[in-house]
C-alpha cells in the first residue's frame, strides 16, 4: 500500500472506471452503481446528490470498503479496492477513510471519548496518545464538556459531531459522510457542515457528501448527481 | 502486550458494559452455569476424597512390605514364619490378622481391629502411644505381657469415651469377650488407618478370641535390597519349596489397585452425569452470547466500519463465553463448599456399600480438581460461544449504512442443520457397540454426548414443523393468539430453538433416568424374591461385615441341626476371590434344596437342563457381572485356587445377581466337599416347608427356638428384613442421582426464563405496535404463554423421543461396561405420565417472568426510538 505517499495538492485520490454494483435479488437483478468513471483529487470537496435510490450510499459504501464491485475497477489511495483481501480492507478502513453516517451510529455502551478513540486504538495507538488526539479533537468540536457521556444522553447534534470525531482521529485521507444531516434539525446540521467544509479547507481533508439537502452546495468543489447508478450531470 | 491491553480496554468498553446494563440475564446464566460446576466439582471432589481415604487406609495398613503371603479363600499356617526368615531374601516378616468388630449395643458401629506381633511389626508400620499419666511410650509391651489388652485409635477412643484402663467389651463371631485398654495411639501412621477406626492388639490375643489358632490372614514380607528387585515371579520360584499349598506371593499394591479400579467407574459415571448438568449449562451460555450477537448486530457492523477485524470481534464473543464460564466458576465455589458436604456423605456411603469400606470425613481441596472443574467450565462455555461468535465475525462492515435492523432468516441453515442432527443421532447407534476400555465406556459416552447434541441441534426443524403442523388447528382451537404463537414458534429461527435444547437434554436426561433407575430396581427386586430367597438368615455375628470369611463355630452348628421347627435349611459358604484384579464370590450353597424354594434369573442357559446337572455338581453357575469381567462364556471353563485346592470346572449358565462388591459364582456346597474340601457353612437360611398361616408368630417361634439351643451367637434377620434392607440400600445409592437430576432440570427451567423473557424484549416494540393496531394486552400475554407452551411441549416430546433412546445406551452399554450388569428394560409409565406434566408445569412457570415483562412500562414509552 502507498498510503504514506506524499499528498501532492493535484495528486489522483480517487479512479473509477465502468465501476458497477449490482445486487442480486432472485430472478431479477438491482442496479446500485452502474458502469461509473469517477475521478477526484486530493482536496475537493464532494458533494453527492440524486433522487432516493439513485446509487450514493451503494458508492460511498463501495469508496469506503464497506462492500465491494461486481465490476469495473475502483482505486482508492493506491489500493485496488476490487481485489483487495478483508485484511486489507480492513487496514484501508482504518487509516484512509473516515466515515460520518446520518444515524451516527454511536456505540451505545462506550462514552463520548471512547466512542472517539475507538478506531486510533484499532489502528494500533496507544491509549494516551488516542486519548490527546481525541481531546484535541472534542475541544475542536465543542464537545470537551461532554466526553463522559453515553451516547444516549446526548443531542442528536451533538451525536453526529461525535461521530465525526470518531471519524476524524486516525486523520484520514478521505472524509466520507452519508445523509449527515438527515438526523438534524437544520441548525445543527449548518454547524456539521461547516465543520465538514472547515476540514476540507483548512486541513487540506478530501470530503464526499451524500445529501438530499442543499445545506453543502455552496461550499462544494463539485457537485454530482446521480440517477440510476449513473452519473447524469456535474456542477 | 499492546494488542492484549487493547483487547481487555475493548471488552470492557463493548461486552463487560453491555453485561452490566442487562445484568440479570447474566446472573441468571451464571446462576445455571455455578449450579452445574458447583455440582461437577462437588461430586469429584467427594469422589476424589473417598478414593484418597481408601488408598491412604490401605497404605497405612501395608506399610513398607514388598509383597505379601496369603491363602485364597482361607489363611496362611503360622508356623511357616521361621522357615521364610531364614531366607536370605527376607529382612523381615511380619503376620497380620484383621476383621471388623464392635462393641455390644444395637447402634455401635464397627472398626477394624488388627491382631500383630509389635516387635516384628515395627519396620513394616509407624505407631506410637500417646504418653499420659497411665500409659508411656512403652505401654505397648504390655500388649504382649497382659493377653486380651488392646491400644485404640484416638478417634475410636475419642467417639466411645474410652480412656486408658477402661474395660471394652468386643463382639466377634464366636465370643464377646473383655479387653483392657492400655493406651491411646498418636494420630499417626496406623492410628489413622480406617479413618481412625482401628484398634491394636497381640496375635495371640487376637487368634484366641477370633478361635482361629496357628493360622494368619497374611505374612507381610520386607526384602533385603537386592531382592526388591527381584520381580514376584522369581521370588514365587525361590519359595515354591517352602510354602505350603495354594499359599500366594502378591505384591501389596494388588488390594489398593482393584478397589481403585472399582471405585474409578463409579467416579466416571457420577462425573458424567454431574457433568450433563454442566452441559445443560452450555445452552444458557449460547443462548445469551447468540442473543448479544444477533441483537448488537448494527453495532458490530459499526464496529467493522470503524476499523475492527473480524478476529477481533470472533474473538470478543468467545470472551464473553469464557466470562460467563469462569463466573460461573468462581460463583461455584461457595456453592460447591454448601453441595459438597450432601455430596460427600452420599458418595461416600455409596462407595462403602458398593465396592470397598471408606471413611471420609474431610474434603481435601485438591488444586488438580478446582483446576479442572475451571478448565471444563470455561471450555463448555467456549464451545457454546463459538457458534454464536462465528456469526458476530461474519457481521459485514456495509451493514453499518443500512437503517433498518430487520435479519435476514436463513432457511438453508435449518435444512442443514437437520441433517448434521440425523447423523449424529444415527452415529450414535455404531459408536454405542464398541467395546469399554478398561471398564470406561468411552464410546458410550461420545455415543450419549451426540444423541443430546443431535436432538438439540433437531429442534430448529421441529420446531418449524410442529408450529406448521399445528398453528391452523391452534387458530380455530384456540383463537389468534394461538395461532400467531404457533407462526412464531414456526419461524422462530436457530437461535430460539437450539436454546430449546436445554429443556430436551434435561427432559431426556430424566426420562432416561427414570427408566434405567425403573428397570434397576424391578430387576432386583424380582431378584431379591428369587434369588435372595428365604423365610429367616442365620450368620455368625460381624460375619456381613468380615464378607462371611469364617464358618459357624460348631457347637452353634450342631444346636441349628437340632431344630424341630418344620424348615428346611439351605446352607451356603462364601469364599472371598479374585479374577486377576476382579474380586469375586465363589458361593457354595445347597443347591437342590434352594431349588425347590428359590430361582436364579437366567440370563444364558436353559434352566430346565441345566439344574439337574448343577444339582450334581457338574459345573458353576456365574453372575452376568463374573461373565461380563471375566469374558466368560457358557462352555467356558471356571478356573480358580480355593485354598489347597485349585477348582476347574464348565460354566453352566449366566444369572442376574446384583450383590455389591464384584460378581459371584455358584456352586454346589456338597459337590465341593466331594471333590475338594469340606467348606462348611457361614451362612444358613431358613425356609418354612409349609407356608405358615401366620408368618410373624412362626417366624418368632423359629427365633426363639434357635436361641434356646444356639444361644445368641447369630445375627437372625428375617428374609423379608433382609430384602427390605436391600431395597433401601438400592435406593439410598440413588439419592446422589436423584439430587444430580434434579439440578439439571432446574438449569434446564433457567433456561426456559432467559430465553423467553429474551424473546419478549426483543419484540417489545413489534408488541407495541400490535397494541397501537388494536391488539388488546390480554392477547399478547396470551400469544407469549401459547409460544412457552408450544416450545415447551415439542421440548418434552423431543426430550422423550431422546431419552428413550439414552435408556438404551444407559442400560446396554454404560452399565455393561461400567458395572458389568444389564437389567430387565421396564418403563415406568405410570412415573412418567405424572412427572412429565409436572415438568410442563414447572417449565410455564419458569415462563412466567417473561410474560410479566410484557407492558412493564407503559407500550407509548417503549414506541420511542432507542
Ligand atoms: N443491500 C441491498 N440489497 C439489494 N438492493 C439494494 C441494497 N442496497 C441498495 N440496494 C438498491 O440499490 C439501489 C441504490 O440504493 P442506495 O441505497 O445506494 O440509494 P441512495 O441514493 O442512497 O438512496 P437514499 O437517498 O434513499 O438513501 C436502490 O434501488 C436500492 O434498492
Ligand atoms: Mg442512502
Amino acid at each position: 500500500m502507498s498510503m504514506n505517499s506524499p499528498v501532492t495538492e493535484q495528486s489522483l485520490l480517487i479512479f473509477a472506471h465502468q465501476l458497477t454494483r449490482i445486487y442480486p435479488m432472485g430472478r431479477t437483478d438491482v442496479i446500485g452503481i452502474n458502469r461509473l468513471d469517477l475521478q477526484i483529487t486530493t482536496g475537493e470537496m464532494v458533494v453527492l446528490k440524486g433522487d432516493s435510490g439513485s446509487g450514493k450510499s451503494t458508492l460511498l459504501s463501495l469508496l469506503a470498503g464497506l462492500d465491494r464491485p461486481t465490476g469495473g475497477q475502483l482505486t482508492v489511495a493506491g489500493v485496488d479496492l476490487a481485489a483487495a483481501t478483508e485484511s486489507v480492507l480492513t487496514r484501508y478502513r482504518r487509516s484512509v477513510i473516515g466515515m460520518v453516517f446520518q444515524n451516527f451510529n454511536l456505540l451505545p455502551t462506550l462514552s463520548v471519548m471512547e466512542n472517539a478513540c475507538l478506531p486510533a486504538l484499532l489502528a494500533g495507538l496507544a491509549h494516551h496518545q488516542a486519548m490527546v488526539r481525541a481531546e484535541d479533537l472534542l475541544r475542536w468540536l465543542g464537545l470537551d464538556h461532554r466526553k463522559d457521556h453515553l451516547p444516549a444522553q446526548l443531542s442528536g447534534g451533538e451525536m453526529q459531531r461525535t461521530a465525526i470525531a470518531r471519524a476524524l482521529i486516525n486523520e484520514p485521507q478521505i472524509i466520507l459522510a452519508d445523509e449527515p444531516t438527515g438526523n438534524l434539525d437544520s441548525r445543527s446540521g449548518e454547524t456539521v457542515i461547516e465543520l465538514l467544509a472547515e476540514l476540507n479547507r483548512s486541513r487540506q481533508r478530501t470530503v464526499i457528501i451524500a445529501t438530499h439537502s442543499n445545506l453543502a452546495d455552496a461550499t462544494a468543489t463539485r457537485l454530482i448527481r446521480l440517477k440510476d447508478g449513473e452519473i447524469t450531470g456535474l456542477a | 502486550m499492546k494488542p492484549i491491553v487493547l483487547f481487555f480496554r475493548l471488552f470492557v468498553w463493548f461486552s463487560w458494559r453491555y453485561f452490566m446494563k442487562h445484568r440479570v440475564r447474566a446472573l441468571i446464566v451464571i446462576a445455571g452455569i455455578a449450579l452445574g460446576a458447583s455440582v461437577f466439582t462437588s461430586v469429584r471432589l467427594s469422589i476424589h476424597a473417598s478414593l484418597e481415604s481408601f488408598s491412604r487406609s490401605i497404605d497405612l495398613i501395608t506399610g513398607r512390605s514388598d509383597a505379601v503371603l496369603s491363602l485364597p479363600g482361607g489363611r496362611v499356617p503360622e508356623d511357616i514364619l521361621p522357615a521364610i526368615l531364614r531366607q536370605p531374601q527376607v529382612r523381615h516378616a511380619s503376620a497380620l490378622m484383621t476383621t471388623y468388630v464392635k462393641t455390644t449395643g444395637d447402634d455401635a458401629d464397627s472398626f477394624l481391629l488388627i491382631g500383630f506381633d509389635p516387635f516384628s511389626d515395627r519396620p513394616f508400620r509407624r505407631w506410637q502411644v500417646q504418653p499420659t499419666d497411665l500409659a508411656q511410650d512403652s505401654s505397648w509391651l504390655g500388649l504382649i505381657t497382659d493377653p486380651f489388652t488392646l491400644l485404640l485409635s484416638e478417634a475410636l477412643a475419642r467417639r466411645n469415651g474410652w480412656q486408658v484402663g477402661d474395660k471394652v467389651t468386643l463382639v466377634h463371631d464366636r465370643e464377646n469377650t473383655v479387653f483392657r485398654v492400655l493406651g491411646v495411639l498418636k494420630p499417626e501412621g496406623l492410628g489413622l488407618a480406617e479413618g481412625g477406626q482401628v484398634a491394636l492388639t497381640d496375635m495371640a490375643t487376637f487368634q484366641e478370641f477370633s478361635g482361629l489358632p496357628g493360622v494368619v490372614d497374611r505374612i507381610d514380607l520386607m526384602l533385603t535390597r537386592a531382592a526388591s528387585d527381584i520381580d514376584l515371579e522369581a521370588l514365587r520360584r525361590q519359595f515354591a519349596d517352602l510354602l505350603p499349598p495354594g499359599v500366594q506371593i502378591t505384591s501389596p499394591s494388588g488390594a489398593k489397585e482393584s478397589g481403585r479400579t472399582m471405585i474409578r467407574a463409579y467416579q466416571l459415571n457420577l462425573s458424567v452425569l454431574s457433568f450433563a448438568s454442566l452441559f445443560v449449562g452450555m445452552f444458557l451460555v449460547y443462548s445469551l452470547v447468540a442473543l448479544n450477537a444477533a441483537s448488537r448486530r448494527h453495532e458490530l457492523a459499526v464496529m467493522r466500519a470503524t476499523g475492527a477485524s473480524g478476529n477481533l470481534i470472533f474473538v470478543l464473543f468467545l470472551a464473553e463465553g469464557a466470562l460467563l464460564g469462569a463466573g460461573g466458576w468462581l460463583a461455584a465455589i461457595p456453592l460447591s463448599a454448601l453441595v459438597v458436604k450432601y455430596m460427600l456423605h452420599g458418595v461416600s456411603q455409596t462407595i462403602s456399600t458398593l465396592f470397598v469400606r471408606v471413611h471420609v470425613d474431610t474434603i481435601i481441596l485438591e488444586p488438580w480438581e478446582l483446576l479442572l472443574s475451571f478448565a471444563v467450565t470455561v471450555l463448555i462455555s467456549l464451545l457454546a460461544a463459538l457458534q454464536p461468535a462465528r456469526e458476530a465475525m461474519l457481521v459485514e462492515a456495509g451493514e453499518a449504512l443500512t437503517t433498518s435492523r430487520l435479519q435476514r432468516s436463513r432457511k438453508d441453515t435449518i435444512g442443514k442443520l437437520a441433517v448434521v442432527s440425523l447423523l449424529l443421532i444415527a452415529v450414535a447407534v455404531p459408536l454405542s457397540r464398541l467395546p469399554g476400555y478398561a471398564g470406561i465406556p468411552l464410546a458410550g459416552y461420545v455415543a450419549i454426548l451426540s444423541l443430546f447434541a443431535g436432538f438439540a441441534l433437531l429442534a430448529p426443524w421441529s420446531l418449524q414443523r410442529f408450529g406448521a403442523a399445528l398453528s391452523p388447528k391452534l387458530h380455530r382451537l384456540a383463537g389468534v393468539p394461538a395461532y400467531l404463537a404457533g407462526r412464531y414458534v414456526r419461524d422462530s429461527g436457530t437461535r430460539t430453538a437450539i436454546s430449546v435444547g436445554a429443556l430436551i437434554t434435561a427432559v431426556s436426561l430424566f426420562t432416561a433416568l427414570v427408566i434405567m433407575i425403573h428397570s434397576f430396581r424391578e430387576t432386583v427386586q424380582l431378584w431379591v424374591y428369587q434369588t435372595v430367597s428365604g423365610d429367616l438368615f442365620a450368620t455368625g455375628k460381624m460375619s456381613a461385615v468380615n464378607q462371611f470369611r469364617d464358618s459357624i463355630p460348631d457347637r452353634v452348628r450342631e444346636g441349628l441341626q437340632q431344630l424341630t421347627a418344620p424348615v428346611e435349611p439351605v446352607h451356603s459358604r462364601r469364599f472371598v476371590l479374585k479374577s486377576g484384579d476382579f474380586s469375586y464370590e465363589l458361593d457354595l450353597l445347597d443347591l437342590e434344596a434352594f431349588l425347590r424354594y428359590g430361582q436364579f434369573i437366567w440370563v444364558a442357559g436353559e434352566p430346565a437342563t441345566v439344574q439337574p446337572r448343577l444339582i450334581d455338581g457338574e459345573g458353576v453357575l456365574i453372575s452376568e457381572v463374573f461373565a461380563n469381567r471375566t469374558g466368560l462364556a457358557v462352555g467356558d471353563r471356571y478356573l480358580a485356587q480355593v485354598q489347597q485346592s485349585v477348582v476347574d470346572l464348565p460354566v453352566l449358565g449366566i444369572v442376574r445377581d446384583y450383590r455389591t462388591k464384584g460378581g459371584v459364582v455358584f456352586y454346589d456346597r456338597s459337590a465341593f466337599t466331594r471333590s475338594y474340601v469340606d467348606p462348611s457353612w457361614s451362612t444358613v437360611r431358613l425356609f418354612f416347608r409349609e407356608r405358615p398361616e401366620n408368618l410373624e408368630t412362626a417366624l418368632a417361634a423359629l427365633r426363639r427356638e434357635i436361641i434356646d439351643r444356639c444361644g445368641s451367637h447369630l445375627d437372625l434377620i428375617a428374609g423379608e428384613e433382609l430384602r427390605g434392607a436391600i431395597l433401601r440400600v438400592f435406593d439410598e445409592t440413588f439419592a446422589v442421582t436423584f439430587v444430580l437430576l434434579l439440578i439439571a432440570l432446574s438449569i434446564a427451567a433457567l433456561g426456559i426464563t432467559t430465553t423467553l423473557a429474551v424473546q419478549v424484549l426483543e419484540r417489545l416494540t413489534q408488541f407495541n405496535t400490535l397494541v397501537a393496531v388494536g391488539a388488546a394486552v390480554r392477547q399478547i400475554r396470551a400469544t407469549v404463554f401459547w409460544e412457552a407452551l408450544l416450545l415447551i411441549v415439542a421440548g418434552e416430546i423431543a426430550g422423550l423421543l431422546c431419552g428413550f433412546m439414552l435408556s438404551y445406551l444407559l442400560i446396554f452399554v454404560v452399565n455393561v461396561q461400567s458395572f458389568g450388569w444389564t437389567f430387565i428394560y421396564s418403563v415406568n409409565w405410570k412415573a412418567l405420565a405424572a412427572s412429565l406434566p409436572l415438568i410442563v408445569g414447572t417449565a410455564l412457570l419458569a415462563a412466567l417472568p417473561a410474560i410479566r415483562l410484557i407492558f412493564k412500562q407503559p407500550p407509548a414509552m417503549l414506541l420511542r426510538d432507542r
